[in-house]
């Protein structure tokens, strides 16, 4: 089986600062992959990398090959903004527009010359239902994203970037700024998407790590030091470093 | 259901798997026992191999949970109690594998009156028993099947110590047979161990399902 | 001298000073209302001068602002929002957006009078546009230039990057982010600097001297290429070369109460439509 993303000897360079240092990484469609480890290892860079948005930082460089679906990404003739039609992304902070709940979750399609009323609609329930958001907002689709809570507010993101029916979702930390509740709801959504998207998810939270993903990687100064199934990384790593990490001990 | 659920669902199955498996080896064992079936003896022999690999896998399973979920509370107590009934059914799978031993190196049946005199049937029946009542228990959370188990288990140690007396009179009166009547003496023994380990089982169902803890509770049968 | 005290003499003085600024504009503003409010009348706004602009209304020269603002803004608003979307959104190398801020600063920086005569060289002389609506109305929107670039600079610059983030993360380009996002957001922020340089603009008297302003021109323009005559031109007009000063005096203040009120009324409108449109966004 043809892995869905992978990375051949990928490097990445800020200016005269080596981020990334060549990582050979793998993800089967259909999983879940979690990538921990301290602030500044290069975990959000490496996400970054499926969508390209390390291109919007100045003096950063990218070598080796980043493959989806066995095509490389990594390519400077490559139509950037149809490659993040079909990645969708998840951020931190939960950054609706300040628009309608309808429109932020049509934004997307709009932006594909999807204008039809009816297909509008039908898609945008059918991504707010896959966000486990439906119930409680089919009656204020109306009403601004603004108004309803964070945890919603992050369902919504993640309807959004749904909407467009990508195949891979990038998620950078998307419960850091959720209270448990709302976190908790999140975590449920990630563990029942992966039934019908190839999720790689950066946190800084390694039960979160633990709880929903199937693979976990750990990185550590711009290296991937460990990368395993999930339970084998959270009862028996294999490298000390990794260990000391998920126990605590340091970083 | 969430994750968490979804994986102490999966582990109940287990377990409730591991009860059933290792309770057919005890009844296969006695069956043998009864009719001095050797290839029976051979086989449950080599079913254990199969009870001892179900036995790691659910550890691996327990530990897993608790490594990736953090479960609390009721959930916590689910998965110790799980882990503990774990190993206390791999060691009832010991025993019957015990039993099939001593059948496979007899050369001859037992006295079928001497069988009857000493209830074996009986105590065998209740043993079975408290199996099926801690299986129920388990599986439905429900603590109150787990309770009789304990009254079972004062018959079936009734049952083994009426037992010494009645081997010894038959010993007395049959020297040449003293081993193989000292055998018999084992196999009750290890019945008798299959009752202890129902009851420390049903201890561990209510620790799970009450947050009750009866172990080295010297009164807890007049509290029942 | 103890802390205490010294902080209390420094408070109350603070305290003074702003007081005062405060009684400064209110008594201009009293001032003008006194004098003015006396000759505002309908036929004061809606007539023609008359009798050496003794007499009569000042109708002319509240159209000719009026025509002259607007002409002003359709010149500044698109170029300066365009070149502030521009510096904000596309130019990424820090020396390069510093060279173009301190260049529109100093551009804000040049005394207006300088703007007529720039206006006079280019417009009326060069391009043979003469003394006209549409040589005043670029000369003024010259002028408008760095305000509107500088406020629609910082409305863009509020608009968190997040949403810019969100929309590229779906596959938008940039010139969709910024029409669906990142505009929209900014919106309120713009058209509050927009507002507050329609104000600016309506004001000036130096830009219109030498390219639009008419001294005396009681009739309403039939083409962009036709002088008007403008409020402020008007009173300075008759505040210091009129036939009769004297008489033309109350008028004077007329003139100078209805200025102020379109300056006012335009920054009230700013702050209303800042209020009603930021809410809409939260």
């Amino acid at each position: 089986m043809t892995p869905k993303i992978e990375t051949k000897n990928l490097q990445l360079y800020y200016g005269a600062h080596h981020a990334l240092k060549g990582i050979d990484f793998s993800a089967n469609a259909n999983t879940v992959t979690a990538l921990i480890g301290p602030s500044g290892c290069g975990k959000s860079t490496f996400l970054r990398c499926f969508n390209r948005m390390n291109d919007l930082i100045d003096g950063c460089e990218v070598e080796g090959q980043i493959l989806i679906d066995g095509m490389n990404i990594n390519d400077k003739y490559l139509n950037v903004d149809e490659l993040r039609k079909k990645v969708g992304m998840v951020f931190q902070k939960p950054n609706p527009f300040p628009k309608s709940i309808f429109e932020n979750v049509a934004y997307g399609l709009r932006i594909n010359g999807i204008n039809d009323k009816k297909t509008l609609e039908e898609k945008v329930e059918k991504a707010l239902r896959q966000a486990a958001l439906w119930e409680e907002v089919k009656d204020n689709l109306k009403k601004s994203a603004m108004s309803i809570s964070g945890g919603q507010q992050q369902r919504l993101c993640i309807a959004r970037a749904l909407a467009v029916e990508p195949s891979l979702v990038l998620m950078d930390e998307p419960t850091s700024a959720l209270d448990p509740i709302s976190t908790s709801k999140v975590e449920e959504l990630i563990y029942q998407l992966k039934e019908k998207y190839t999720i790689l998810i950066v946190t800084h939270n390694m039960q979160q790590a633990a709880r929903v993903s199937d693979r976990t990687a750990f990185f550590y100064i711009g290296e991937m030091i460990e990368y395993n199934d999930t339970t084998e990384i959270f009862t028996n790593p294999k490298i000390e470093r990794t260990q000391n990490y998920i126990t605590g001990r340091f970083g | 259901m969430t994750h968490l659920e979804t994986e102490l669902d999966k582990l109940k199955g287990d377990i409730t798997g591991m009860f059933i498996l290792v309770q057919k080896q005890l009844n296969k064992s006695i069956q043998s026992l009864l009719t001095m079936d050797k290839d029976l003896a051979r086989e449950i022999i080599a079913a254990e191999k199969r009870v001892n690999a179900e036995e790691l896998k659910i550890d691996r399973v327990c530990e897993n949970i608790v490594a990736l979920f953090n479960p609390v509370a009721v959930d916590l107590r689910f998965v110790f109690a799980s882990f503990k009934i774990n190993s206390h059914l791999e060691r009832m799978g010991d025993n019957a594998k015990g039993i099939a031993r001593y059948v496979l190196e007899m050369s001859e049946k037992f006295d079928a009156d001497l069988i009857a005199k000493l209830q074996l049937q009986e105590m065998f029946s209740v043993a079975n028993k408290m199996i099926d009542e801690n299986i129920a228990a388990f599986e439905n959370g429900d603590s109150s099947k787990a309770r009789l188990v304990f009254e079972m288990d004062e018959r079936v140690d009734a049952i083994n110590f009426a037992a010494n007396n009645i081997v010894a009179d038959y010993i007395k009166a049959n020297t040449d047979k003293a081993i193989h009547l000292l055998n018999l003496m084992s196999i009750i023994r290890k019945l008798e161990r299959v009752g202890d380990l129902q009851a420390n089982i049903a201890e561990e169902i209510i620790f799970y399902v009450d947050a009750e803890v009866l172990k080295h509770d010297k009164n807890f049968h007049n509290k029942i | 001298m103890n802390k205490r005290l010294s902080q209390k003499i420094f408070f109350t003085l603070f305290r003074l000073i702003s007081l005062m600024i405060v009684i400064v504009l209110f008594s201009i503003l009293g001032f003008i209302v006194f004098n003015g409010a006396k000759v505002i009348s309908w036929n004061f706004l809606t007539q023609m001068p008359t009798d050496g602009m003794t007499k009569g209304g000042i109708y002319p020269a509240i159209v000719g602002t009026l025509i002259l603002v607007l002409g002003s803004m359709i010149f500044a608003f698109p170029v300066g929002v365009a070149a502030a979307i521009y510096m904000n959104e596309y130019v990424k190398e820090v020396p390069a957006k510093r060279f173009m801020r301190l260049m529109t600063s100093n551009l804000a920086g040049v005394p207006s009078i300088v703007f007529g005569l720039f206006g006079m060289a280019l417009f009326v002389n060069q391009l043979h546009f003469g003394d006209s609506i549409i040589a005043g109305s670029l000369t003024l929107g010259l002028l408008a230039l760095p305000v509107v670039i500088r406020t629609t600079e910082e409305a863009l610059k509020q608009v968190d990057d997040s949403f810019r983030l969100a929309s590229i993360g779906l596959g938008a380009t940039k010139l969709q982010t910024i029409g669906k996002v990142t505009l929209p957001i900014a919106f309120p922020n713009i058209i509050t600097g927009l507002i507050l340089s329609i104000g600016r603009v309506s004001g000036e008297t130096a830009p219109i001297l030498f390219t639009v302003a008419a001294y005396f021109l009681p009739k309403l323009p039939h083409s962009i290429f036709d002088q008007v005559m403008a409020l402020p031109y008007h009173l300075y007009v008759i505040a210091t070369s009129g036939t009769n000063i004297t008489e033309s005096r109350p008028i004077a203040y007329g003139t100078a109460l209805v200025l102020i009120s379109i300056v006012l009324i335009c920054n009230i409108t700013a702050s209303v439509i800042r209020n009603v449109l930021g809410k809409r966004n939260k």
